[in-house]
């Protein structure tokens, strides 16, 4: 437990100080540099679940996404940090790609990498950026708050999932800050616009071998829930820029379809397509290999997060909310 | 149609268990003994999963004032009154331990960890005002709570604890004895509360939980305490466990951070 509060408060500061070392970034690669995205069409068939689901249960991990290349916007020349992908698994066997998987952008549409923030919403998240060290700006992640679809899958240091099924559903409990999300999958209606919740409503279907999950009625209670991205955005990157999250904004109207395609016995693909027409001038999509099986001895722990962070709030922010209380029921 | 299919087939494996027994004894030329077939001490009669457990997936709620106080009380302001869920009334506190209780209680408006939004430990996040839904599986069973976006995962796989770690809702593992899921929990620090009375522990708190299901929407609850440095004996308590029946019901959202940190905003 402790060493993963730790490895938290060196995500939020790393970029800071890798930033201040590196100097001017480099030039971008060209987006031509990448092959054009197409969904994997995969011929493996999992076994069957005793309902008849595809059976994708298990244990699994995040795999990196490859340092540079999280998006054509990230200067090639920076260096390796656990912030962006390149972290640590000193417990844990690094996963690898699938053979054949094509190393590329995580942001495949547009094609250009840029996510397609309207003028309103760019001007936000510009303002929001510039005062990231408030705490009222500070990466929602940062003070433990459910991240939302797709961050909770994007990869990161806390990684591990476990995806169950039962009659009727899947439900996948996230290692990070403990987080749950039950989808059923019995094509019962929406819930009540008037209902919200932090890792939104999923209502999941099989398309074949494939999971097909829409995600609605998200919070959006405080600035700091960001639905998309990684962490604390570094000096430097353009704000159209899918290399950290922060920032970027959403309304009542986001919405998320997931893709869990299987691969192979040890792998499942990702794909979330978002939607926003308050926010983005377009559907855009955003695709990576997102879990490989955890080896055999892999056991999940419990990350307490929010119960280990008032030090590192008041590190990071100079706010002490150690005095704070709410009533609960 | 699956359950009488499942029945009828369990029922051939037990018949055929018991020729080849008896086909044995037959060779040996001996009386067969006179064992008496084991009686399932479960009068369970609801569903059952495809290993022909009790079948506890669904939403489940506590009914009771416990997460209040465990001992019996009196109502005050905003708590109903209550009967002891503590098997012979009150807990058996060490007299140093007692004390420290009656202070508890006396700061419990701000002492409370829950009132922090910290995890709320076991077993107290299965008797918070709040539905839990089980997910059910040979090897694993995922409880997910409400309150918090709390998770405990239960291994039934034969994992081992963990050494030197501590959790806010412990280490979890779990077998099947008959029709009751006993989870043994260890490593749940001494932070958490039992309840909004005070009712604590120390870090060498061993629980034992015995989910025994009465019908398909009822469980038996009962929970063992076992804790030398507070406690003089290990005690128990019992709670009854209610299946959510509404249409369609899935678990929402109590994000407790989040209202500390609308609090804090407010503030600023």
């Amino acid at each position: 437990m402790i060493t993963r509060i730790i490895a938290l408060a060196s995500v939020a500061l790393t970029p800071v100080l890798v930033a201040a070392q590196q100097g001017a970034p480099a030039s971008p690669p060209a987006p031509s540099a990448y092959p054009p995205y197409t969904r994997p069409v995969s011929t493996y068939a999992p076994p069957r679940t005793p309902d008849g689901q595809p059976d994708i249960s298990g244990l699994y991990l995040a795999i990196p996404l490859p340092r540079n290349i999280e998006t054509p916007l990230l200067p090639v020349t920076r260096p390796p940090n656990r912030a962006n992908g390149e972290f640590s698994y000193s417990l844990n066997e690094r996963p690898k790609l699938p053979p054949g998987a094509i190393v590329r952008p995580a942001g495949v549409d547009p094609a250009d990498g840029k996510i397609p923030l309207r003028p309103e919403a760019l001007a936000r998240r510009k303002d929001i950026i510039s005062k990231q060290e408030q705490i009222e700006h500070l990466d929602g992640r940062v003070l433990c708050l459910a991240p939302g679809i797709p961050r909770s899958t994007v990869p990161a240091p806390v990684v591990g999932y476990q995806i169950f099924q039962k009659p009727g559903y899947v439900v996948i409990f996230y290692e990070q800050s403990h987080l749950y999300r039950t989808i059923p999958l019995d094509g019962r209606p929406p819930l009540d616009p008037n209902i919200r919740k932090a890792m939104g409503v999923s209502r999941g279907r099989w398309e074949g071998n494939v999971l097909v999950v829409d995600v609605t009625n998200f919070t959006n209670n405080l600035e700091n829930n960001w639905v998309i991205g990684a962490v604390s955005a570094t000096p430097g990157i353009p704000a159209e820029s899918l290399a950290t999250g922060h920032g970027i904004p959403h309304s009542d109207r986001y919405r998320v379809t997931e893709r869990y395609t299987p691969i192979d016995a040890n792998t499942i693909h990702y794909e979330a397509i978002i939607t926003d027409e308050n926010v983005f001038t377009q559907p855009w999509t955003v695709a990576w290999y997102g879990f490989a099986r955890a080896p055999k001895d892999y056991v999940p722990v419990e990350y307490a997060c929010f119960e280990g962070n008032e030090k590192n709030l008041l590190l990071m922010t100079n706010t002490d909310i150690s005095g704070v209380r709410v009533q609960v029921p | 149609m699956k359950g009488p299919v499942l029945l009828a087939a369990g029922t051939i494996a037990a018949a055929l268990a018991i020729g080849a027994a008896a086909a044995a004894q037959a060779q040996r030329g001996a009386a067969p003994p006179r064992t008496p077939i084991p009686q399932t001490a479960s009068a369970y009669n609801g569903p059952r999963s495809p290993d022909r457990k009790p079948d506890l997936n669904g939403i489940w709620q506590a009914v009771t004032t416990a997460h209040w106080n465990l001992e019996a009380h009196s109502a005050s302001e905003g708590v109903p009154a209550g009967l002891s869920v503590v098997e012979g009334g009150s807990i058996p506190y060490q007299p140093a331990a007692l004390a420290k209780r009656n202070e508890n209680f006396q700061n419990r408006l701000t002492a409370d960890p829950l009132r922090k939004c910290y995890l709320p430990g076991v077993p107290r996040a299965t008797y918070l005002p709040f539905p839990f839904e089980i997910t059910q599986t040979p090897k694993h069973i995922g409880i997910a709570y409400e309150f918090a976006h709390a998770t405990r995962t239960i291994f039934l796989d034969g994992t081992p604890h963990l050494d030197d770690l501590d959790f806010w809702m412990g280490d979890a593992r779990g077998r099947w004895e008959g029709d009751t899921l006993v989870v043994d929990t260890v490593s749940l620090g001494d932070r958490t509360w039992f309840d909004q009375a005070g009712n604590f522990h120390s870090d060498a708190l061993k629980l034992v939980e015995r989910f025994t299901p009465i019908d398909a929407s009822h469980i038996a609850y009962e929970v063992t305490f076992d804790d030398a440095k507070v406690f003089t004996r290990p005690w128990k308590i019992n709670l009854v466990l209610y299946r959510r029946m509404e249409k369609n019901l899935e678990l929402l959202d109590y994000e407790c951070a989040e209202h500390i940190y609308e609090k804090l905003f407010k503030k600023k």
